[in-house]
């Protein structure tokens, strides 16, 4: 990223370059051939590889960046076009029914890309699980306006999207209780009401929950988590941790 | 000051209060977004009050202001989950409302959204409906909520109702509308295809022998009689209208004699003339806006 490129900013339908020089990215709209911000924000420009004939994206900020050193530099991952949850998206979400089929939950943060997991590396985000807590501790998430359930994105985890293994013999009440923290992956959009998340894999699952006494439980293995007060153990679909 | 006859001149009476701008200049507007921190996007937006509000302050001589100046609150609430009753949509639902403060008019306004309320809310929709980029946000919705703190006057309040009546103010109210709710949806960062803003003109008659002439940005309250007048919302960066409303009867108005259009399309060309003029302020709010924004990810505690 060319450096004060942050302090310039663009408003909506301002004129950022003609498409024969530039591509337009994220926060950007074509219109005559030319490329305008559709958003108030900074101008980012990721430059072109210098091997393949691509041009220079041109895009207009969303996400607030946490500080210069973190942002990652080249991101291949795709382009973040607004906050909601789109397919392949890694959420949070809070378990607020878990029927015999199916689980409800009430997604409270769609996780940047930065701060999604990276299942090929996991020495890349060690403090996931830190985040996780800043992200569901901090009242002032700017993505996070809505604050009741009803003003939340409402998602299922089917039965047969839970695990990869015995996906026959789960039982949804072993998976998953009424208040626990999910961290799931959008597989679609789903009806007019529901977004559809899976948990199938070893970074997805329970990250925070509760024991019946009302204490935090910590992960012992893929499918148990335990009080450390009173010792008992209680199934979960449990993340990996780290 | 240019010398206007008025009809009502009676000693001891107060006094109607006139235009003292050139016809083509407007009001100065204040317009701040991020006022309201439990919405996804707000602004309020003020127009300046007339000066004879200022002179009637320093000398009264009536408990009756002369004259008032718009003034509203808008927020952006969204993009949120749609109802559970609606059915699937892949874009944007866009919802306007359009409230009175029970105090904002000379007349009190009731609780419930009257019919004038809602039609400035359907008015509004069309006008940001072609500018926001709807396919972005599939799901969810977006509530544009607006309320009037300080409306417009219809009319002078000393004049008697006549047949030139008309919701004259309404229309200064729907420009106000359309520039906050642009301000405040570019806060809430929503994909606009630029800012639109809104601009009203009117032809006006201020006695019966003066000649009808335009003025943007029109003050219902100093002028004797208003013979049409007309709003747009406007975008500049594309030269494209996405809402017009006009009123009265232009046609026969005949302008001075250098300019050759018709009554109605002077009225179009200085209505987009005062919304381009609206535009500047919109832009270094939402300027302002996105600074806030991005000096916040600088200066804000690292996580």
């Amino acid at each position: 990223m060319v450096e004060g490129t942050l302090a310039k900013l663009a408003i909506p339908g301002q004129r950022l370059g003609s498409i024969a020089s530039y591509s337009a990215g994220p926060g950007t709209h074509v219109q005559n051939a030319n490329i305008y911000a559709s958003i108030a924000g900074p101008i980012v420009i990721d430059p072109a590889q210098a091997t393949a004939k691509t041009k220079s994206t041109i895009s207009i900020s969303r996400s607030i960046p946490q500080n210069a050193a973190t942002k990652p530099v080249t991101t291949k991952s795709n382009p973040k076009y607004n906050t909601l949850p789109t397919v392949d998206s890694v959420v949070l979400a809070r378990v607020t029914r878990v029927q015999k089929r199916q689980a409800t939950v009430s997604i409270l943060v769609v996780l940047d890309d930065s701060a999604a997991t990276h299942p090929l590396n996991p020495s890349h985000t060690p403090s996931d699980n830190d985040n996780v807590a800043a992200i569901l501790t901090s009242a002032a998430n700017p993505e996070n306006h809505s604050s009741s359930d009803e003003l939340r994105f409402q998602a299922l985890i089917r039965k047969e999207d839970v695990r990869v293994v015995e996906k026959d013999r789960v039982v949804m009440d072993e998976m998953f209780r009424v208040g626990d923290i999910v961290r799931g992956s959008v597989i679609s959009l789903g009806d007019q009401s529901f977004y559809y998340l899976t948990t199938a894999r070893n970074d997805l699952g329970v990250v925070m929950a509760r024991s019946e006494a009302g204490n935090m439980m910590f992960p012992v293995s893929w499918k148990e988590m335990r009080d450390p007060d009173t010792g008992l153990a209680e199934l979960r679909k449990v993340a990996r941790p780290f | 000051m240019e010398t206007v006859k008025t009809k009502d001149s009676a000693p001891g009476a107060a006094t109607r209060p006139q235009r003292q701008r050139q016809s083509n200049e407007l009001r100065k507007i204040f317009l701040k977004t991020g006022l309201i921190p439990s919405a996804s996007g707000s602004s309020y937006l003020e127009f300046e009050p007339s000066p004879a509000l200022a002179a009637a302050r320093s000398t009264p001589k009536s408990l009756i202001p002369p004259s008032s100046a718009l003034k509203l609150a808008c927020t952006v609430h969204g993009p949120k989950p749609l109802p559970r009753s609606a059915t699937f949509s892949p874009n944007l639902v866009l919802t306007t409302h359009v409230k009175y403060a029970p105090f904002a008019a000379r007349k009190r306004k009731g609780h419930i959204r009257d019919a004038s309320e809602r039609d400035l809310g359907v008015h509004l929709e069309t006008a940001l409906r072609g500018v926001i980029v709807a396919e972005r946000w599939p799901k969810s919705g977006l509530d544009i909520t607006i309320t009037i703190i300080e409306a417009e006057d219809d009319r002078w309040w000393g004049d008697a109702p006549d047949s030139h009546d008309a919701p004259w103010g309404m229309m200064n109210v729907l420009a106000g509308c359309i520039t906050a709710a642009s301000a405040a949806i570019a806060d809430a960062r929503i994909d606009c295809l630029d800012l639109v803003a809104g601009g009203v003109a009117a032809i006006v008659s201020d006695g019966d022998d003066a000649a009808p002439r335009l003025v943007l940005d029109c003050d219902p309250a100093e002028h004797w009689s208003i013979l049409s007048a007309c709003v747009v919302a406007y975008m500049p960066s594309r030269d494209e209208i996405t809402e017009l409303w006009l009123k009265g009867d232009g046609s026969k108005a005949v302008l001075s004699a250098d300019d050759k259009r018709l009554g109605n399309e002077a009225l179009l060309d200085g209505a987009v003339d005062a919304a381009r003029g609206a535009h500047t302020v919109l832009a270094e709010a939402v300027r302002e806006s996105a600074e806030r924004y991005a000096g916040l990810a600088l200066g804000g505690p690292a996580r």
